[in-house]
């Protein structure tokens, strides 16, 4: 961490102090764990959010490997039922809330103000409130494995009545419950954020047809969790009033009916995995033109796609609902739709090979993930039209074909683009490049390690095998593709091991570089590596779509624009940048407090959860009214490199 | 991919039907990987820079895109999933339920899943004095006819599924789900539940036994019969059995695959010669084994129609002996496993309700001899 | 942050690319998120109406129409003021505003307080809980979440009203903040006192006593209702300039984006849940 604040704040520093007598403390060093929790800097949210995203990955990692170890032969003991399925339940719900999820918002974060050409998002403390309160749904949600309840264990689709207090007495569904409500808060302020953000913070002249695609992916992928996550609000709030007060939203007894919850659920969880994959088909987007040295192919209709994507996302939530027995109409209605879906996903691999035609590729580490994901998800995506023809997903439903079918397009799609970024912007985040052969041998280690995890279980499916069973009998053959799953999950392992290994050590002893090492099209690029606190020594004005190639090809156009907007920016006092906080921490701990008395205590529940919304009230409260006035600094002079 | 639960060797129409969209998915998607992949290999080994000089040359020509390919490559996708639509709606409305014109000649069952096992009920075959004839775990069914299955639950969610006859379909709370299916040639199948219920999800599989139609007959008329009594003879006394089962690993979980390795018939023989009495049944074991079903409470739970269990929460064992696995579809129905059963229920199916709200509460335990006589009165109902 | 030159221009924000100002993009932004919760909270209500199981309640049993309309009736006007509040803050009008502030909180309090007696009387006289019923189950939450929505909202416009009361930078003034606390406190404490002494009210003249008794009854209420309205009046007197003005219209406007909402949801839900039910 020292490294990163030494590299990072190279402007000086004029405090302008608070002009009223305050009852405010204003954070205002730049190094040290306070000026890491009392942040506003969109560059270090995200950078903590890509540290927590990859800690609970690698525990997500761990729980499948135990999964898998316990299903390598039939009729294992290693794990028993009640372990195994508090293992499935966890594997999920953290590989989807607590890994992919915000190392997206990670990279949302440090890139999206970079590629606007703006100086932080358009409201740096509710930023901060994000990154903690998914801190505290994270530790809610894993507070069970802590606990004699255990951990939630009725699946990361949690289906009613099974939830319910009659056959989950304990509170580990309550924990589940709680965190992933403060999950959904964090995600919807920061999608709030983003939105706001890339809507009307651009740089003078980057219309909304010269976004790059990241951005714009950003943008729906935004817009997809505000508007879908409310449904699984209610669905939690429903349920948690069953379980807490005794309602009958899903009490048979009383006329609840459970599938209720399943329409509510998958309302919320298609769109869930189109945020899923949208970043990722972002960061395909910017990593295939760089390193073919062309801009992507079909920019437009690339977009527009993604925005299709995005709308037509919530359309086809009951074909996860085909064996519900929803009737033909609603069935085909559903079937058709998830049908149409794979028109624009389509278009953009048409698209995507379109930039690599007639390029010169470079096939450096992101490249590889990029071009694996384009592969990996064809086969994902293959095999979801498959899911898309109802009377086949009759037999699929609920077995391992399913299981096939996701992982290649979460593992294969979102993990691929996401270590894929990872790879692309280290230079830019932290002045450093990861070693090619390192980062080449790990990418063909894990794309072996998964094709071997996952390819099998097609057959696994096929073959009849269910999925959410801790055992399975040896005579029904399917004893060899389990045990080669396991090795392949191994491997998987390994090759994630040594990725990460490698991006730690090269963050601290990495080969440094300069600027833009890899020649890149769009704005983040055209700043220093590490970048400044203020990002712009002075905002861009945009010419083009890939507007930093536009910049390098026209040098002195900028230069002397750049010398303009220098001397106006020094008239109005230099560069403002916002004051760091620490109301939004305390905010997120009183929701953390809060969330815990209603969740997981069996005494004093009330009194802690009053507390913790003293907490949080106080916390809004003064947030509110310490004001963001900010303080202005001056750019450093630049450094030729 | 030819095992007991396959879906790709189908033994009825549904499945068949279900199989045929799966294979119209599977070409269309053949084609179209071979395609756009071939080009993807192509485009990545045609266009890699050759070396060093080649990266930093001059970029190549900036080209944006080019309308006329978009417009015919969404048109060609479009085109291939109506290929795929056009058999799935057909299927969709076939597989829904009973073809019109078969539906007088459709057998009714209805299906009801519990946590970990399920019930059977036959509306069409009525006792007198009693109602539906009641089974549980492996579904008896006529071959060659439809058969509509009603799927019920009262606790959480299961679903219905024997893959080799036909897709799952699911059996929610408050909901009237139904599917239908058709067993070509009379034959023994395997199914399970496919929908996360709890605990022991994984350990609760049933059977479907589909047989012609005079042996159906057969059955149904040996099944609506009370519970078959041995009677007594004296000389068993003197040549009791002793109770002396396998040892098995105090964790171990399923074992249904023995005869699969043993057996020179095949499972529907195995199902049809378990319908005939062992050979050395022993009638003092026997009914020493029927008091103990009243003592330890058995009877609280479980339905001995005929003889002195009158509970419904638990499966009917009016007839479990001539059932060829237990537990749920779980153990091969044989002395040793039979007897696993009742001595360790928590550790074969973990969470079991018989050992959680009979056998804990009621604090019963089984002693080996009590167990020997208790298996021998259950595998004597045949 | 830099300063205007000039007349603030309350249409365009020349700062931002589309023109709109950030909070007002971000509000209209939270409440199409809002939207999606309360159409899934409107849906499962009428989903269960559609499907009621036997001996299910019959709402037409248990409403009171004509005081719902009335709260209705008086959550529409508290809109229209809001909208006063806006637009004389936009004129810098500070004294009209503070009033129109005032009058939207007494409006909402009203509506929260119709609300307070429609479920004691649901649940006193008709026998309609959150748990004794599927019905019960989604018209509490439903109407409940909703004025959750409103008591929030409520405790916002306080929390407004008052800030308009702070002191221009420079004016030292350091108990500003503790005084700012103590105002909030005290016109909070109108808000409730006033709402339970007219439903204490209510009730008295209900079970045919007279206004003798009320005061008896509720004597306690009326004390502490005097106590924090002379303190409320108090504590809003002049005391100099204030650091609030028509650069801070847009906060208003953004608050009353969100009054405005649930004042909309309440009409969706009056029609859902009420209205629908007598067709």
């Amino acid at each position: 961490m020292e490294a990163t604040a030494k590299s990072n704040f190279t402007g000086h520093d004029e405090h302008v102090a608070p002009k009223r007598a305050s009852v405010f403390w204003r954070p205002t060093s730049k190094t040290g764990l306070m000026s890491w929790l009392t942040t506003v800097d969109h560059k270090r949210i995200g950078f903590l959010y890509g540290v927590f995203a990859l800690f609970f990955f690698l525990i997500g990692g761990l729980e499948a490997l135990l999964i898998r170890l316990q299903l390598a032969v039939p009729n294992n003991d290693l794990l028993s039922a009640q372990q195994y399925n508090e293992l499935f339940t966890m594997h999920g719900t953290t590989m989807i809330f607590l890994a992919i999820m915000p190392l997206s918002a990670a990279f949302f974060n440090f890139m999206i103000p970079l590629q606007i050409g703006a100086r932080d998002v358009a409201f740096p403390r509710l930023n901060t409130f994000s990154l903690w309160t998914f801190l505290a749904g994270a530790i809610i949600i894993n507070l069970g494995w802590f606990m004699k309840v255990g951990a939630p264990d009725a699946g990361w689709f949690g289906y009613a009545p099974l939830t319910s207090s009659t056959y989950s007495p304990d509170h580990s569904i309550d924990m589940w419950v709680m965190g992933l409500q403060l999950l959904g808060i964090a995600s919807i302020a920061a999608s709030l954020n983003f939105i706001v953000t890339i809507i009307n913070m651009r740089a003078p002249g980057m219309t909304m047809m010269r976004l790059p695609v990241f951005t714009w992916m950003a943008l729906f992928t935004s817009f997809l969790l505000i508007l879908s996550f409310p449904a699984i609000t209610i669905a939690l709030v429903e349920l948690m009033m069953d379980r807490l007060f005794g309602t009958n939203f899903f009490e048979v007894s009383n006329g609840g009916m459970p599938i209720l919850w399943q329409h509510l659920f998958w309302i919320f969880g298609h769109p869930e995995v189109y945020i899923l994959i949208l970043p990722a088909m972002g960061v395909i987007s910017e990593i295939l033109p760089t390193f073919s040295r062309k801009p992507l192919f079909g920019y437009p209709i690339v977009v527009f796609s993604g925005a299709i994507i995005g709308f037509m996302g919530f359309t086809v939530w009951s074909h996860h609902m085909f064996t519900t027995g929803m009737g033909t109409v609603a069935t085909a209605a559903f079937a058709l739709a998830t049908m149409a879906i794979a028109v624009p996903t389509g278009v953009k691999i048409f698209n995507w090979i379109g930039t690599l035609w007639g390029g010169h590729l470079q096939m450096r580490t992101p490249m590889m993930f990029a071009l694996g994901f384009i592969w990996m998800f064809m086969i994902g995506g293959f095999s979801g039209i498959m899911h898309s023809a109802a009377p086949a997903d009759a037999q699929q439903q609920d077995s391992y074909f399913v299981v096939a079918h996701f992982h290649y397009v979460l593992i294969g799609g979102s993990l691929f683009g996401l270590l894929a970024a990872i790879h692309y912007w280290f230079p830019l985040m932290f002045g450093r490049i990861v070693s090619e052969f390192w980062g080449k041998f790990s990418f063909w280690i894990i794309f072996t390690g998964f094709n071997v995890t996952f390819f099998p279980m097609h057959f696994l499916g096929l073959n009849g095998m269910p999925r959410r069973t801790f055992t399975y009998d040896s005579n029904l053959g399917w004893n060899t593709p389990n045990f080669i799953a396991t090795i392949g999950a191994l491997v998987l392992g390994v090759g994630i091991a040594i990725y990460f290994i490698t991006i730690v050590y090269t963050y601290f002893k990495g080969q440094k570089v300069g600027r833009d090492p890899w020649d890149a099209r769009t704005l983040e690029w055209s700043i220093p590596c590490p970048p400044p606190e203020y990002n712009f020594a002075v905002i861009p004005k945009v010419h083009a779509r890939d507007a930093f190639w536009y910049e390098k090809h026209h040098k002195e156009e900028i230069a002397k624009e750049n010398a303009e907007q220098a001397k106006e920016d020094e008239a109005h006092g230099g560069i403002h940048m916002p004051f760091a906080s620490i109301y939004p921490l305390v905010a997120s701990i009183g929701m953390l407090v809060a969330g815990i008395g209603i969740s997981a205590l069996d005494h004093n529940k009330l009194i802690v959860s009053i507390i913790g919304g003293v907490i949080m009230v106080a916390g809004i409260f003064l947030w509110a009214h310490e004001g963001n006035e900010g303080y202005h600094m001056q750019a450093d002079k630049e450094k030729k490199s | 991919m030819d095992g007991h639960q396959t879906t790709m060797e189908t033994s009825g129409p549904v499945a068949k039907s279900q199989l045929e969209v799966f294979y119209v998915t599977c070409w269309v998607t053949l084609v179209i990987f071979l395609i756009v992949g071939g080009v993807l290999a192509y485009a990545t080994i045609k266009f890699k820079a050759r070396n060093a000089a080649d990266e930093h040359a001059e970029p190549p020509e900036q080209s944006h895109g080019n309308p006329l390919i978009e417009i015919s490559l969404i048109g060609l996708s479009v085109l291939s999933l109506v290929i795929i639509a056009i058999p799935t709606i057909k299927a969709i409305g076939y597989t829904y339920d009973v073809p019109e014109e078969e539906r007088e000649n459709a057998y009714e069952v209805t299906a009801t899943g519990y946590q970990w096992w399920f019930k059977f009920n036959y509306p069409s075959e009525q006792i007198d004095g009693v109602g539906d004839l009641v089974t549980a775990n492996e579904l008896v069914i006529p071959a060659g006819r439809p058969v509509r299955v009603n799927l019920r639950t009262l606790d959480v969610i299961h679903s219905f599924w024997v893959p080799k006859l036909a897709g799952k379909v699911d059996m929610i709370p408050n909901r009237g789900n139904h599917l239908w299916m058709q067993a070509d040639e009379p034959g023994y199948f395997w199914g399970q539940c496919a929908e996360y219920c709890g605990e022991s999800h994984a350990v609760m599989r049933f059977r479907v036994i589909a047989l012609n139609e005079e042996d159906f007959a057969h059955w149904v008329a040996r099944k609506k019969a009370p519970a078959r009594t041995v009677e007594i003879d004296d000389a068993d006394a003197n040549d009791l059995p002793k109770a002396q089962f396998a040892s098995f690993k105090t964790n171990e979980y399923g074992f249904t695959d023995k005869w699969d390795a043993d057996a020179e018939i095949s499972p529907l023989d195995n199902w049809k010669q378990q319908q005939f009495p062992a050979k050395d049944e022993n009638s003092h074991l026997i009914a020493k084994g029927r008091k103990l079903f009243q003592e330890k409470t058995c009877l609280a739970c479980h339905k001995v129609r005929g003889h002195e269990g009158l509970g419904i929460t638990g499966p009917d064992l009016t007839h479990i002996g001539s059932r060829t696995t237990i537990a749920g579809g779980l153990l091969e129905n044989n002395h040793d496993q039979m007897a696993r059963w009742l001595m360790h229920p928590e550790i074969v199916k973990p969470g079991n309700k018989m050992y959680t709200t009979g056998y804990v509460p009621n604090n019963i335990t089984l002693s080996s001899d009590e167990t020997n006589a208790l298996v021998a009165y259950l595998e004597s109902l045949k | 942050m830099s300063s205007h030159a000039g007349p603030i221009d309350h249409h365009h924000d020349h700062t931002t690319s589309t023109g709109i100002p950030n909070k007002k993009l971000v509000m209209w932004a939270f409440l199409a998120s809002d939207c999606m919760f309360f159409g899934c909270l409107i849906a499962t209500h009428m989903i269960y109406r559609l499907y009621p199981p036997p001996g299910a309640p019959d709402p037409m049993d248990i409403y009171s129409i004509e005081l719902t309309s009335f709260s209705t009736f008086i959550l529409l006007m508290s809109s229209l003021m809001m909208a006063l509040a806006v637009n004389a803050i936009q004129k810098n009008n500070l004294k009209s505003m503070r009033l129109s502030l005032l009058t939207t909180v007494f409006f909402g309090a009203i509506f929260l307080g119709c609300q307070v007696y429609e479920f004691q009387h649901f649940v006193h006289e008709k026998h309609l809980t959150l748990t004794n019923s599927l019905f019960g189950s989604t018209f509490y939450t439903l109407t409940g979440t909703h004025g959750t929505h409103v008591a929030i909202g409520v405790f916002w416009l306080i929390l407004m009203y008052v800030r308009s009361f702070q002191p221009a930078a420079g004016i030292k003034d350091r108990g500003w903040f503790w005084r700012g606390l103590l105002h909030i406190a005290s016109v909070i404490g109108v808000v409730m006192f006033s709402m339970f002494a007219v439903i204490g009210l209510t009730h008295t003249l209900q079970a045919g006593e007279g206004f003798g008794a009320f005061l008896s009854h509720d004597f306690g209420l009326l004390i502490g209702l005097a106590v924090t309205t002379a303190l409320s009046f108090y504590l809003a007197r002049p005391r100099g300039p204030v650091a609030f003005g028509e650069a801070n219209a847009i906060d208003v406007e953004s608050m009353g984006l969100y009054w405005h909402f649930v004042d909309i949801v309440w009409i969706v839900i009056f029609t859902a849940v009420y209205l629908l039910e007598y067709l």
